[in-house]
């Protein structure tokens, strides 16, 4: 069971990671994500149903997620619709082109085609168990993701990224337009969200279109959490502490699951728990700063 | 440089609460000139620097930068050839990021590729300019902006403008915010800066002693027009009681004005 926690923690990480760019880097609160994320799942599924190999699927899935991220970013940029309000039309939108993607079908199992999962499990058979196999292996995509987000967040492109969340106006006296910064780092942010969404898929053997529900609730309290864990400002630390919320969110999703009866509590009161998290976070964050205004005041 | 044509700006226009902020107005700014503007509140001052920087267009009329029509560029677009500093101190620098990650994001204007520039060669670099401001500031590039006090964020801004080369520099009483000394020493690396870049600078103060320190040209506003012009031997001349004179000649003008319309209805 614990190496379940860690593998659906890294899994929905990649997603927290995206989440995090959206809503702290670019202070764009993005609900696209709700759609993305199963259209990553139904993308793959679709995929390797077709006999693709996993990592065409993949590919698939992450560009797919870019083009929904483009869509929410144009209709904010365009139409000057609020970034929320262009999140939710895309996001439902989504649903109906991911049955579409699907051939008119909701779900899609996964159980007798090759995922990476089996791929990476077949390469090492004999060597480490199975569950182990893919522990390491979402190990080191994790890593990977993390370093190649750290690596971008120091060029010219990122850094830029990082002022247009913090000072727009300094963004566009520098002669960059924001809207074209916001096309790429909305789309970018929705590929890590359909990439996590075809992992997830792979993993869980099936893809459904209500995969998505609530998921940036649990992306941004797995970005709070974290946050609580380590305080920093450099980029290294703070893609560190959203994997390491993803996870402790995840543990206690688990133990909400398999201990919540001892309160009365079912899986469908999970949601309200990801809920009351993300505003405890928010009080708690909230109740520092009135402290940290009063001490320095003093 | 600069040139604005037959400039109009109206807020709400075609409602019952249209109001003309800049009404037909006419300036050319040349090359290298260094233009002081004063007017009291609501003269139309940042409403200018606004239709000049793209951040607002006009209603009518037509704004030229180096001899083009830039009226309907956007404000990004007009970036890549002016530098504008804003009275808070604040809103020229990315508050949690560090100081370095600020120059560099600032050192080139336009587009940004997923390139790593910021290597040891650019931060000396950096680091030899930080000395010229005299604030200590060179030993603190890793750290966050957000630590330094007013004086040093707009000192900061001010060069990192310039590292930008732009050839225009629109200061918005940028010293405003600042206590006397913070302010005397940006003031003191504003002149300097606009002199060794041979920028072409305007410059709104509520000061009415810098207005007449400071600059090669001084144009004073009022509801959206330009009423006083002086430039040459006539503003070195210039003093602040002369200038208040000035100031009065105009309002009562305008006051006289408003009575002939009032007795005429």
């Amino acid at each position: 069971m614990l190496e379940g926690i860690f593998v659906e923690g890294l899994i929905y990480a990649i997603m927290a990671l995206g989440v995090f760019f959206s809503f702290r880097i670019l202070d764009f609160p993005d609900l696209t994500v709700d759609g993305s994320f199963p259209m990553g799942a139904v993308i793959m599924a679709i995929s390797l149903t077709g006999g693709m190999h996993p990592l065409t699927g993949l590919l698939l899935a992450f560009c797919g997620g870019v083009l929904a991220g483009f869509v929410t970013a144009a209709i904010h940029n365009r139409l000057k619709v609020p970034h929320l309000l262009a999140g939710i039309l895309t996001m439902t939108m989504l649903y109906s082109v991911n049955i579409r993607i699907m051939g008119n079908r909701a779900n899609l199992p996964l159980l007798r085609v090759d995922t990476i999962i089996t791929h990476v499990t077949a390469a090492t058979q004999g060597l480490i168990p199975a569950d182990w196999a893919s522990l390491i292996f979402f190990v080191l995509v994790i890593l990977a993701i993390k370093f190649a987000l750290d690596v971008f967040f120091h060029t010219d492109m990122g850094l830029v990224f990082g002022a247009l969340g913090n000072n727009e106006q300094m963004v566009k006296v520098q002669g960059v337009n924001p809207a074209t910064l916001k096309l790429i780092g909305v789309g970018l942010s929705n590929g890590l969200v359909a990439l996590s969404g075809a992992f997830a898929a792979q993993y869980q053997g099936f893809a459904d279109v209500n995969l998505g529900q609530g998921i940036v609730v649990s992306g941004l309290a797995s970005v709070m959490l974290g946050e609580f864990i380590i305080k920093s400002n450099r980029i290294g630390l703070l893609t560190l502490r959203v994997i390491l919320g993803a996870i402790l969110f995840k543990a206690i999703m688990y133990l909400g699951r398999y201990y919540g009866y001892y309160i009365n509590m079912t899986p469908n009161d999970l949601k309200l728990i990801a809920g009351v998290l993300i505003i405890a976070s928010l009080a708690v964050t909230n109740y520092r700063r009135i402290r940290g205004k009063a001490g320095t005041a003093a | 440089m600069i040139r604005l044509q037959n400039l109009n700006c109206t807020f709400h226009a075609d409602t019952p609460n249209a109001k003309t902020v800049i009404r037909d107005l006419n300036l050319t700014v040349g090359a290298g000139e260094f233009v002081t503007i004063i007017g009291s509140n609501g003269a139309g001052k940042t409403t200018l620097f606004n239709l000049i920087s793209g951040n607002l267009l006009p209603t009518f009329g037509k704004v030229f930068i180096n001899g083009e029509d830039v009226t309907d560029h956007p404000e990004y677009k007009r970036a890549t050839t002016m530098g504008r500093i804003f009275q808070d101190p604040l809103a020229g620098t990315a508050s949690n990021m560090t100081l370095e990650d600020n120059m560099m994001i600032t050192y080139k204007k336009g587009f940004k590729w997923p390139v790593i520039s910021l290597n040891r060669k650019i931060r000396t670099y950096f680091k030899s300019q930080l000395v010229n401001l005299k604030m200590g500031l060179d030993s603190r590039m890793k750290e966050n902006i957000n630590t330094l006090s007013g004086g040093q964020r707009q000192a900061l801004t001010l060069l990192m403008m310039v590292l930008s080369n732009p050839d225009i520099a629109l200061l918005d009483e940028h010293t405003a915010a600042l206590d006397p000394s913070n302010a005397a020493i940006v003031m003191d690396l504003t002149t300097r800066f606009i002199s060794e870049h041979r920028l072409t600078t305007m410059m709104i103060t509520h000061n009415m002693n810098h207005a007449i320190a400071y600059g090669s040209r001084l144009l004073m506003m009022d509801a959206g027009e330009i009423v006083i012009d002086v430039s040459g031997a006539e503003k070195a001349k210039l003093t602040v009681p002369k200038l208040l004179e000035m100031f009065s000649n105009v309002r009562r003008q305008a006051f006289e004005n408003d009575e002939v319309l009032l007795s005429a209805g």
